[in-house]
């Protein structure tokens, strides 16, 4: 499991589960997602009416930028008043489902994305503004650009977890999209340093048109004025830049380039993760190698076996 | 090994063996008690000139020979932050299972990263040299896990940042994330062991921490195995296969696969089985 | 007298609890004079120190290494002050360093074989321990906190070597492997007893 899903896998497999036909049963399951986020898939009234909800963190920011919007438009016969406690809720008829199974599953995707949606809307807000900036920019030359064109949009916040927040700032030639992410500890840091010098080397090596991927410990100059952030010095936060440029800003690339970037702090902390699992495991197997080594050091204590004169056996404790 | 190890090693050895004279003493200060004196320090007659081996500023042993104990403790070598971290931690673990180590200290001496105690009774139990070649041996050992976590780490952290940076997924089609593929799957075990480097470069591809085990655990001794699988779990599954000592690996699939899908897994066994 | 103690602010720390007690003591064991074991040695000054140390450098120079070499243990500086101490030891390590390694072996056995020999080869021990410890100790105060300073923020990322602890690191290493070979070749002439000896004499170097 290299890379991570960009949907829910759970809501997949119970909706997926409850539109291949079977008889419809009373369902009421809280799914919790990455950063924070908790769904609620539970059955109305009748049991053939289920209805999702997501509650997010920083559903406040994203309607800021736009997610209702984004929300209406992927789900918009399906969506009711939120549920209390929750953000924003769908409800699907299982007796009003689209008849081809093709139809079905698109639903099913569609539903288990709703996190993904949810989070898109600064990004695509982004780019809808990085066209419009572009458009702009190329009536003018670079010198004579008013200042509006040259500077960029807004920096869209999302405090997407209690620490930690993404950073989203469109540019007539670039999207700038900024991680924080905080290390709880000494060895996170320092296996997130090491990832992070390999994201930041990849495109020198390997991938020449990946996005440039840049790394500091106090907040980059996009930020500077911007609300909630703090520069502690401590190097407890990290900010990880990534630049999209033009080739990974065309309407095509957008979907996937969106819910691939979300899912970058997750992936990350999974892998520091990971290999810290895996360290831990190796240092077993070392170790029980080094018992074995020491285990070495006792002679053998078998019982020796003598016989007296006239034949009895007896035992020599060792 | 490389060149200043060996006499550093050497020099290691002999005046361990040399130190390791140890006879049973009991306490000068405390009736019916019989304690090391290296660690009582109680009685200054009996403690006698501690000695330090040094290979250069970051790499020494010190060793602190008494009447009934000596104390060995060990400066790992550390270049960096991540070998600090990462020395750090394989010292704790260590220490923390001190119990089964018998001869292990559960802290170590200031300015060392872990130390040992071995008193008269342990020399009494076990073999003395048998006990030197343990310490050199943890000595060799130690240092060349850390270096090969090192590179484990960095091996990792390439392949992850190239994946996620790789801007679709070669491995993964995207399109059809769940595609099934039912793969036969024919291990073999391996006959000789997979040497440590090949480990080392076929570990950057394991992924998840524990799988090997956990392959291992799940399949035993069968020879072969029918399961469906989704394409990311088959990855994942090739992955593992390289370290749990399986020498071949057939891959047949049938059903709703797909031709580029299956030429990638082709290429990637060919590749996984060169690389081990 | 009452039994209410008085309080003063050292007894209502616990500091006092981590006081040795036997130390204060003068019968106590802890307080065993040790220079008791062995008769009183006589003192070099720093002053006979540096005749040795010119000595030793005018042999070296006309070529006669086993004659510095000797000339340099015979007079060991066994009571004497830390100066001293650290400067004989200096002649020691400067003859050592000037010595070929093909040289070692033969040289030492010419050495063993002559009256006095073995002692020679004891005390060239205790100063080869010496040696390993003086310069390990004084580099380790040096590169002393050992915890790596946090990440310091940088333009442009980060270089993943960082800047090496101590970077002195090679010269050292380069001195620290002259001693550790005269070690293996005094232990491969005199056996395992030289080291016995440097960890059970009280006359210390």
């Amino acid at each position: 499991m290299l890379l991570l899903d960009y949907q829910n896998v759970l809501i997949e497999s119970v909706l997926t589960e409850r539109f291949s036909g079977a008889p419809p049963v009373t369902i009421d399951q809280t799914v919790s997602d990455f950063d924070g986020v908790t769904f609620h898939i539970s059955t109305l009234d009748t049991k053939t009416k289920i209805m999702v909800s997501i509650q997010i963190r920083c559903y406040a920011d994203l309607v800021r930028y736009g997610a209702e919007q984004v929300l209406k438009r992927e789900y918009g016969p399906y969506v009711v008043a939120p549920e209390p406690g929750y953000d924003f809720s769908v409800v699907v008829d299982l007796e009003d489902l689209p008849a081809e199974k093709e139809a079905r599953d698109e639903l099913v995707k569609k539903i288990s994305l709703l996190k993904r949606n949810a989070m898109a809307a600064p990004f695509e807000q982004a780019y809808e503004e990085h066209y419009h900036l572009r458009e702009e920019a190329s009536k003018f030359t670079s010198e004579e650009a008013p200042q509006g064109v040259r500077e960029g949009g807004e920096v869209k916040a999302i405090q997407y977890r209690e620490e930690e927040a993404i950073y989203v700032k469109a540019s007539h030639d670039r999207v700038t999209v900024i991680f924080s992410t905080i290390f709880r500890e000494e060895t996170d840091r320092v296996f997130g340093k090491v990832f992070i010098q390999e994201f930041v080397d990849a495109r020198r090596r390997a991938i020449q048109n990946a996005p440039q991927v840049l790394f500091r410990n106090d907040p980059p100059l996009e930020l500077q004025g911007v609300p909630g952030v703090k520069n502690t010095g401590t190097g407890e936060i990290g900010y990880v830049t990534f630049v999209l440029f033009p080739r990974h800003l065309t309407p095509q690339r957008m979907l996937d380039v969106i819910s691939h970037i979300q899912t970058f702090r997750d992936y990350f902390h999974y892998h520091i993760k990971a290999s810290k699992a895996y360290i831990h495991s190796r240092m077993r197997r070392r170790t029980a190698d080094f018992l074995q080594v020491l285990r070495r050091a006792r002679p053998d204590s078998e019982e020796k076996e003598r016989k007296t004169a006239s034949g009895r056996t007896f035992k020599v404790g060792s | 090994m490389s060149q200043s190890l060996r006499p550093y090693l050497q020099a290691v050895r002999s005046s361990l063996t040399a130190a390791l004279c140890l006879s049973n003493f009991a306490s000068q200060t405390a009736e019916r008690h019989n304690v090391p004196e290296i660690e009582a320090q109680t009685s200054p007659e009996v403690l006698l000139t501690p000695l330090t081996i040094a290979r250069n500023e970051n790499e020494r042993v010190l060793i602190e020979p008494s009447i009934n104990s000596i104390r060995i403790s060990i400066r790992i070598k550390q270049a960096d932050e991540i070998e600090h971290i990462l020395v750090h931690k394989f010292t704790r673990f260590l220490t923390q299972r001190a119990e089964s180590f018998f001869i292990l200290r559960r802290k170590p001496i200031k300015g060392y990263d872990i130390s040992f105690l071995i008193t008269n009774f342990h020399t009494e139990e076990m073999l003395k040299h048998k006990l030197v070649d343990f310490i050199i041996q943890f000595m060799e050992e130690v240092d060349k896990e850390i270096s090969e976590m090192k590179l484990f780490l960095n091996a990792r952290a390439r392949f992850v940042a190239e994946s996620f940076l790789t801007p679709v997924s070669l491995i993964c089609p995207q399109t059809r994330p769940n595609s099934q593929v039912d793969v036969c799957l024919s291990l073999t075990k391996r006959t000789r062991r997979i040497n440590k480097q090949s480990i080392c470069a076929a570990s950057s591809w394991l992924v998840e921490g524990h799988d090997s085990d956990a392959l291992r655990l799940a399949f035993g001794e069968h020879k072969r195995i029918m399961i469906t699988l989704s394409s990311r779990l088959l990855l994942w599954l090739l992955q593992v296969v390289i370290l749990s000592n399986c020498r071949r690996l057939t891959i047949a699939s049938k059903g709703n696969t797909y031709p580029e899908f299956e030429k990638h897994t082709r290429e990637l066994t060919i590749r996984f089985l060169s690389l081990a | 007298m009452s039994i209410i103690q008085q309080h003063t602010a050292a007894s209502l720390s616990d500091a006092w609890r981590t006081i040795n007690i036997d130390a204060l003591e003068e019968d106590s064991s802890v307080n065993f004079d040790t220079s008791t074991l062995h008769p009183a040695l006589p003192e070099v000054s720093e002053a006979d120190v540096r005749q040795i140390n010119i000595q030793v450098r005018q042999l070296l120079r006309g070529g006669d290494a086993e004659g510095a070499l000797r000339g340099s243990l015979e007079m060991p500086v066994y009571n004497g002050s830390d100066l001293a101490k650290e400067a004989h030891l200096h002649t020691v390590i400067e003859v050592l360093q000037s010595i070929k390694a093909s040289e070692m072996t033969p040289m030492l056995q010419r050495i063993y074989g002559t009256p006095g020999g073995s002692e020679c080869l004891d005390v060239l021990m205790k100063y080869l321990y010496k040696g390993m410890a003086a310069t390990s100790a004084a580099d380790g105060n040096s590169s002393a906190p050992r915890t790596p300073t946090r990440m310091t923020p940088q333009q442009t990322g980060f270089s993943q070597v960082g800047g090496r602890p101590g970077g002195a690191n090679e010269s050292t290493g380069g001195a620290m492997s002259v001693l550790l070979s005269w070690h293996e070749k005094v232990v491969e002439v005199a056996g395992l007893g030289c080291i016995g000896r440097c960890m059970t004499d009280w006359r210390k170097v």
